[in-house]
């Protein structure tokens, strides 16, 4: 009898005591270079804020870890075919982190207050051609806008048009920054200078998801430092790791190193209604005596790859153009046939970061040989901005050559060729920094964005690359790549190709 | 010393109101357009204008001007233009941080610098001496990043002692304070030493040692008294330095303190930020400048205070 007890006092303690040890929190922590800025998702417009409030809040459509299009709190939607109405279906059986349901009237009052411009929100103009909102019924949206837009859907799975409950707002206004409730997998907890905590929401409409149950954000600005966390196993995903420090990382048995081509696309922005670089001959001429090649070598270690069209390879209705192969002979022939036989002098502006140093100096190395004798001027900020947009047309401009860089931020073809070679994106609008200005091109980007239909959008966005890149108003550099590192025991978290941390909800710890 | 007191407290408004009206200034004086710099890249003339108005950075100087004076007056420092966060929030975050920390590296930096340099001025010129200068110059010498992920590189990742970073208990504290305190102790070392070696040669010293006064009278009684005075002063100096933030380490450490807030509000031109921190930090100085001369007064009853 005592036997009996005793051992099934033991068998209790030891499942009790192995339950315990097998349960083991599954804690994220993951370093992140900047501090967040907010966490209303409808007033954020930096990376690492978007990626939080990814975590707590979702929307109707979602772009994943390749940035293809998902659904997610809606199931499917229909669109007219002139891109002015578009239906979606919602899920149903979802709630937000205050209890309060996920319905229509939470989409309609989302998608409102993001696009009324009297709330000042950062994202507003993301939303500004939406002309009204109806909720069907209470699972049935119905968004009308006030021109064509193909895009649409794209800006909807945009931060911008996450919803929110509409509780929240209404109780917080303002201060509902610091009190976000979503539908998301992970609810609030707590937010001190660097630190940002989350915890699994247990009611999370996937069911059996999420897998890990606290995710940390830790705000850590210097790179080593960063990566001393993930070495010494205080983070189990870090980003960004500079390029000459990934081959470091690569033979650790604990770390895999993540190095993925991304959206954004670097090119030096000529002045094109200036001289020289109004002629086209001298543009092209640029472009054949840079070594792209060597360039993402010495700047990047290797991890980019050369630019073969005006947009990202990763874009929709990316269309490969060709190269400008590096041939310093033909650039200077292309530059004696222009008139400048012996090259001319100019100045290379940018921002005063290492890695764009390092690059504009590569250049300016690479343009001497031709005889193009370039003056690098590293610029703050604050101060290139002002440069950039303190004008009021072209003739105001200071900056002859620009090194910069463009991501679309909603993954769309549309936003990732319209603000930097329409004409009417010409600074301070948005950011045409080389002032260039074709109707052909003008044609295909205004063609592309007036109807859903795909082969349409990718007819019309082939016409813009080719023009685009046969006129050459940019040296093409390269498209860089996402570079970052985790722990082998993590599973589900990705760098998007537009350079956004992404946990899937089905990430797991081992 | 009590009216003493009232009257240099008082006497601090004046220097304040002046600070806060060159500041404001100042900041507004620097190229770059905060709204445009906080609303990003992506933004359209539509996305400026709003953040623009919110921040009421649309009217008109002179008006910003009185209602930021009048706001401050009132101990309103306003909100972050990046964040909308109240100012008072987002530096009471990291006050105590940054005092933390400033306070612990100078405790060991004081202690360690100055006894290593009363050391060297009393065994000048012997090897104790040599060595220790030697010591002295590499702490200066030292970068405080290097030092620090050196430090983080070997107590963190190689033997998992010390935390890498962040603030929390006293573990987090050891690697940046003691980064933090290895300039300044240098310089309180190299500093000490002089000033020693100075008062050493003084007509009242030799006196000391003539009238038979044994040694260690001599270095405590009368050379250390008085050598202390430009020592306080420096340590003073330090202080209200360092209570500015120490922007390498917090860097290096991921410290949440004021330096940093005052280097990325910079950089976004986040006026309300700027000029509540620098507020602050003058604040901070003339406080410690009254405390400095309150201790010469104690160190050397001699001093008056008027």
């Amino acid at each position: 009898m005592r036997h009996t007890v005793s051992r099934t006092l033991l068998a209790v303690a030891l499942t009790l005591g192995l339950s315990g040890a097998a349960r083991a929190a599954k804690d994220l922590v993951v370093g992140i270079p900047v501090n967040l800025t907010g966490l209303d998702p409808a007033d954020l417009n930096d990376n690492a804020s978007q990626s939080a409030a990814r975590l707590m809040f979702e929307g109707l459509y979602n772009l994943d870890e390749h940035m293809q299009l998902q659904p997610q709190l809606a199931e499917s939607y229909e669109a007219t075919e002139d891109a002015k109405e578009f239906t979606f279906h919602l899920r149903k059986g979802v709630t937000f982190h205050d209890g309060t349901p996920f319905n229509a009237a939470a989409v309609k009052f989302s998608f409102d207050r993001a696009g009324n411009p009297e709330n000042h929100l950062k994202r507003q103009s993301l939303y500004v051609m939406i002309d009204h909102t109806d909720a069907v019924d209470d699972y049935t949206v119905r968004v009308v806008l006030k021109y064509p837009f193909g895009a649409f859907v794209n800006d909807i799975a945009h931060p911008g048009a996450l919803i929110v409950s509409p509780k929240s707002v209404q109780q917080y206004g303002k201060e509902v920054t610091r009190h976000p409730s979503g539908t998301g997998p992970y609810e609030f907890v707590s937010w001190t200078a660097d630190t940002l905590r989350m915890k699994k929401n247990e009611h999370y409409w996937r069911s059996g998801q999420p897998n890990v149950d606290t995710v940390t954000y830790r705000s850590v600005p210097e790179n080593g430092a960063r990566i001393a966390m993930l070495q010494a196993g205080e983070a189990q995903f870090i980003y960004p790791v500079p390029p000459e420090l990934i081959a470091s990382l690569q033979n650790s048995p604990t770390i895999t190193v993540f190095d993925e081509p991304s959206i954004l696309g670097r090119y030096v922005a000529l002045n094109v209604m200036r001289k020289p670089f109004d002629d086209p001959r001298v543009r092209l001429a640029l472009n054949y005596a840079v070594d792209k090649q060597a360039f993402i070598k010495v700047v990047f270690s290797g991890h980019a790859d050369t630019m073969d069209s005006p947009m990202p390879q990763l874009l929709p209705f990316h269309q490969k153009q060709g190269s400008y192969s590096y041939d310093p002979a033909k650039a200077k022939a292309l530059l004696a046939e222009a008139g400048y036989p012996n090259g001319f002098e100019s100045t290379l502006t940018g921002i005063s970061d290492t890695l764009a140093q390092r690059g504009m100096q590569f250049i300016q190395q690479q343009l001497a040989a031709v005889g193009v004798k370039v003056n690098v001027e590293p610029l703050e900020a604050g101060v290139l901005t002002a440069k950039q947009f303190n004008v009021t047309g072209p003739q105001d401009a200071t900056i002859v050559m620009n090194f910069g860089a463009w991501s679309s931020s909603t993954g769309d073809a549309d936003w990732g060729i319209r603000p930097i070679a329409y004409t009417k994106s010409f600074p301070p609008v948005l950011a045409n920094l080389a002032w260039y200005s074709n109707p052909v091109t003008d044609a295909g980007i205004e063609a592309g964005l007036a109807t859903v239909d795909p082969d349409k959008r990718a007819a019309a966005y082939a016409q813009a690359q080719a023009q685009v890149w046969r006129d050459a108003p940019w040296i093409f550099v390269d498209v860089d790549h996402s570079l970052a590192a985790y722990s082998k025991k993590l599973h589900g978290a990705f760098m998007r190709p537009d350079l956004q941390f992404y946990l899937r909800t089905d990430a797991s710890l081992d | 010393m009590l009216d003493y007191l009232i009257r240099r407290l008082f006497g601090t408004v004046p220097v304040l109101l002046a600070v806060a009206a060159f500041v404001f200034l100042f900041v507004h004086l620097l190229p770059g357009d905060p709204a445009r710099l906080v609303a990003g890249p992506d933004a359209t003339p539509q996305d400026i204008a709003a953040v623009r108005a919110d921040m009421g950075l649309d009217q008109p100087l002179i008006v910003q001007f009185v209602r930021y004076l009048g706001q401050t007056v009132q101990l309103n420092l306003g909100r972050s233009i990046k964040t909308h966060q109240t100012v008072a929030e987002l530096i009471g975050e990291r006050f105590m941080p940054t005092l933390l920390l400033t306070v612990f590296a100078m405790l060991w930096s004081v202690i360690v610098g100055v006894g290593v340099g009363v050391l060297s001025g009393v065994k000048r010129g012997r090897w104790q001496d040599q060595l220790a200068m030697v010591l002295a110059i590499s702490g200066i010498s030292f970068p405080g990043f290097w030092l620090g992920l050196l430090l983080i590189d070997l107590f963190s990742v190689r033997l998992g002692w010390l935390p890498t970073g962040g603030y929390g208990g006293w573990q987090n504290f050891v690697l940046p304070a003691f980064t933090l305190g290895t300039a300044v102790a240098a310089v309180m070392a190299r500093f000490t030493r002089s000033a020693f070696v100075e008062i050493t040669a003084e007509d009242y010293v030799r006196t000391a040692r003539a009238k038979g006064v044994p040694e260690r009278g001599v270095v405590w009684k009368h050379t250390l008294r008085n050598a202390l005075i430009p020592v306080i002063t420096l340590t003073g100096l330090q202080f209200g330095f360092l209570l500015g933030g120490a922007i390498v380490v917090e860097t290096v450490f991921a410290w949440p303190g004021l330096g940093r807030l005052l280097v990325d509000s910079v950089s976004y031109r986040d006026y309300p930020v700027i000029q509540a921190e620098i507020l602050l930090f003058s604040f901070e100085f003339v406080l410690i400048n009254l405390l400095v001369d309150l201790l010469y007064a104690v160190v050397n009853p001699e001093i008056r205070l008027r």
